[in-house]
């Protein structure tokens, strides 16, 4: 099996090895995480300038646009484990995660075409939502596939870094054009338009659709197969830890709305609070992952969670000053760099290689719904008790959550080592 | 097939960058623009009542209008520079909240009595309600923040009101941020949203507000120094009080839909009555007198008797925002 990996690693081109030979990460991943990226611009920038251009140039009410953002975000659930389960059985993992970069790319060309109705507009949005749904799975089951399962941590790292630079350079883009050209939504459009075909090109260009772990051999998996994940000896327990920790982690959209209720500052500083989450992520997201393989990856994911304990205590202080916030904000983005990204390449170490898409698939189906219980669960016990119970009732649910699922993952881990 | 993928990339990234750049030059020529050249004409004259509005171009609402006062029938231009789409005005000092010249970006001016701006902000959200106190002490505005990517849920969309000291311009506080008691005991939830300030025209220390959360549009009671609102009924959005104090002008909402009837409730009593108007009005109404309400339908301004007979008249064509001007 060495042999074998040593051998082809020689035949790749000299160049990308020694482009990407100091964090040891596949050419495929880089490519992956330059397609994650190039697509996040193209949809951050519409993101970001789509309400004003609803508000502003089509007058539609806030009111309305409260209605298309919200209808559609539980679209992706449903999707995500079809469409992984569909690229395992198909083992087309590149061809249906195109599907999804290509409906999105669709949608932008839409959006410039076509998009100067109210209700227009929110088709294209569902269509968007659909995409990324569709994409997810089997994008991350071919980051999996591509890398050695001892470097699972360090790849996801590297995609997810790249992913958000991408989701922060989106705004900015967005912005520049509207500086250099006020008010001119069309030309975001286009230049949205063009970061999503550039996107979808790299996809079909340069990613290889069946990297070195991709099965090449036997039948293709039953319905049946993927549903018996559900009571697989190594996954089942890491699903079961994942549900119980998204439960008891508090979303982040909620901390903002906490720290914004808690805390005395400007509104303008409102908006950093993403930026510096998101800058304390990106820088964050790369070297936890490779801790992650050194040192194992249920320590960190632990460790990463025990990080909201100190955003909780935050939220807990009757006077919070620039610095507490900082520290805050900085926990919050390593708290996102050491969970999800870990979580996942957990799961590619345990999942058998022909159910990658499809246990992935199922993965974050579980952590989003664990979230969206945790959020109505947080949103009822902030009006039952208060804020500062409802914060103190999570910390505790966290501990609890964190002392049983140790024991789940680290069951996880072992079978995954063993097989 | 690396190599060959590779060249195809780069002339792809280059195509785009060529096409994209010229777009956004060619954009950046063209004409853009916020603020429309718009004026309001009077449609009607009120008896011994100036009233200051926001023209507003009834094809693009959401542009900047001028700041204009009708008076006897005249429409005068106030300066020429100052624009909004939402403006008010007291005892010297006024509110003026619109776009910024980005298109996505929103700002407020605080103004003196020479229609001057003494001091602008950044506005987190869309413009939705301002009012100064009759003595010019306060202020207070209402923006709509949405589209937050990351404020998906609980709330479609949330609110934001902050409160202004009208003499340095500066804003003091953000309601959001007050202590909520309803019957007689603490209340809070994650959903909380305020929105429609009006404060009490003999002391402005006391004012009245919406709090939004569920299915619930409260009226609640604050003052200003105790950073406290207590709740008092249900079912009315954007109060607006009477010069006398007695009554609030308010929107009713139609049950399960975002369509509202304009009502008036006693202040005594928190009884309630419809006026004559009879379409759906989104805005926080004016008092032109302690009788007459004056208010907007987005293209028009009119007035309707606030006892609840006669019938709604077109004051002003091409305007909202009315103001009504108190000496």
């Amino acid at each position: 099996m060495y042999q074998v990996e040593a051998s082809k690693a020689l035949l790749k081109p000299r160049l990308w090895r020694s482009r990407t030979a100091r964090l040891r990460v596949p050419r495929n991943v880089i490519m992956l995480g330059a397609v994650s990226l190039l697509t996040d611009i193209s949809s951050e920038m519409v993101a970001t300038v789509l309400p004003m251009y609803l508000i502003f140039s089509l007058g539609a009410s806030p009111l309305v646009f409260g209605a298309i953002d919200g209808t559609y975000r539980g679209a992706a659930a449903l999707v995500q484990v079809l469409s992984g389960f569909t690229s395992d059985r198909w083992r087309r993992h590149k061809e249906v995660a195109g599907l999804g970069y290509g409906l999105s790319a669709l949608g932008k060309v839409a959006l410039v075409a076509a998009g100067n109705t109210v209700g227009g507009i929110g088709a294209i949005v569902a269509v968007d939502r659909v995409g990324k749904g569709i994409r997810t799975a089997p994008r991350d089951a071919l980051i999996s596939l591509s890398s050695a399962k001892d470097k699972l941590a360090t790849s996801f790292g590297v995609h997810r870094a790249m992913d958000s630079v991408g989701a922060m350079l989106g705004p900015l883009i967005a912005f520049g054009i509207l500086f250099l050209a006020p008010a001119r939504f069309d030309a975001v459009f286009v230049v949205s338009t063009l970061f999503a075909v550039l996107g979808l090109a790299v996809l079909i260009l340069n990613v290889e659709g069946k990297p070195r772990r991709a099965p090449r051999e036997g039948a293709p998996p039953q319905l049946r197969a993927a549903l018996a994940l559900l009571k697989d000896r190594s996954f089942a327990p890491l699903l079961l830890a994942a549900a119980g920790l998204s439960i008891a982690s508090v979303s982040d959209a909620l901390i903002y709305v906490g720290l914004q209720r808690t805390i005395d500052f400007e509104p303008a500083v409102f908006p950093l609070l993403y930026v510096m989450t998101a800058i304390s992520f990106m820088a964050l997201a790369i070297p936890v992952g490779q801790l992650a393989d050194r040192v194992g990856k249920v320590p960190v994911l632990l460790a990463g969670h025990a990080l909201l304990f100190i955003v909780y205590a935050v939220l807990l202080m009757t006077s919070v000053g620039y610095l507490a916030l900082a520290v805050c904000l900085v926990a919050l983005g390593g708290y996102f760099a050491a969970t999800e990204g870990v979580m996942t390449a957990l799961a590619g170490a345990v999942l058998p290689e022909r159910l990658q898409a499809s246990g992935i698939g199922i993965l974050i189906t579980v952590v989003s719904l664990g979230r969206l219980v945790s959020s109505v669960a947080f949103g009822a016990l902030w009006f039952a008790i208060g804020l500062q119970s409802a914060v103190l009732v999570f910390g505790a649910s966290l501990a609890l959550a964190m002392a049983l699922s140790a024991p789940l993952l680290l069951r996880a881990q072992r079978t995954a080592a063993d097989g | 097939m690396d190599s060959r993928g590779g060249k195809i990339t780069v002339a792809l990234v280059v195509a785009c960058v060529l096409f994209g750049g010229g777009y956004v030059v060619y954009a950046a020529l063209g004409p853009s623009q916020t603020t429309t050249d718009a004026s309001p004409t009077a449609a009607a004259v009120p008896a011994d009542a100036a009233v200051m509005v926001r023209a507003v171009d009834p094809s693009s609402p959401a542009l900047n209008g001028g700041v204009f006062v009708v008076e006897d029938g005249k429409v005068r231009r106030r300066s020429k520079d100052l624009a909004c789409e939402r403006v008010y005005y007291a005892a010297g000092g006024g509110i003026c909240m619109g776009v910024a010249p980005s298109g996505v970006d929103y700002t407020a001016s605080v103004f003196d009595a020479d229609y001057q701006p003494i001091h602008s902000m950044r506005l987190t959200g869309l413009p939705s309600r301002a009012r100064v106190s009759a003595d010019g002490r306060y202020g207070a505005m209402t923006v709509f923040v949405s589209g937050d990517a990351y404020l998906s849920s609980p709330t479609a969309f949330s609110t934001r009101t902050y409160l202004l000291d009208m003499k340095s311009g500066e804003q003091i506080e953000q309601l959001e941020q007050f202590d909520v008691e309803k019957d007689g005991a603490p209340f809070d939830a994650v959903d909380f949203n305020f929105w429609g300030i009006t404060f009490d025209p003999t002391d402005s220390d006391r004012f009245f507000a919406t709090l939004g959360t569920g299915d619930h549009h409260y009226l609640v009671e604050g003052s200003v120094e105790g950073r406290e609102v207590k709740v008092l009924r249900d079912g009315v959005e954007c109060p607006s009080l009477s010069p006398d104090g007695k009554q609030i002008a308010f929107k009713s909402r139609i049950e399960d839909t975002n369509r509202w009837r304009l009502h008036v409730l006693d202040v005594a009593t928190l009884a309630d009555h419809p006026v004559a108007e009879k379409r759906s009005i989104d805005d926080q109404a004016e008092w032109l007198d302690d009788d007459t309400l004056v208010y907007s339908d987005g293209e028009n301004v009119y007035t309707v008797p606030a006892g609840g007979s006669g019938e709604a008249a077109l004051l002003i064509r091409d305007a909202t925002s009315p103001v009504a001007l108190r000496n």
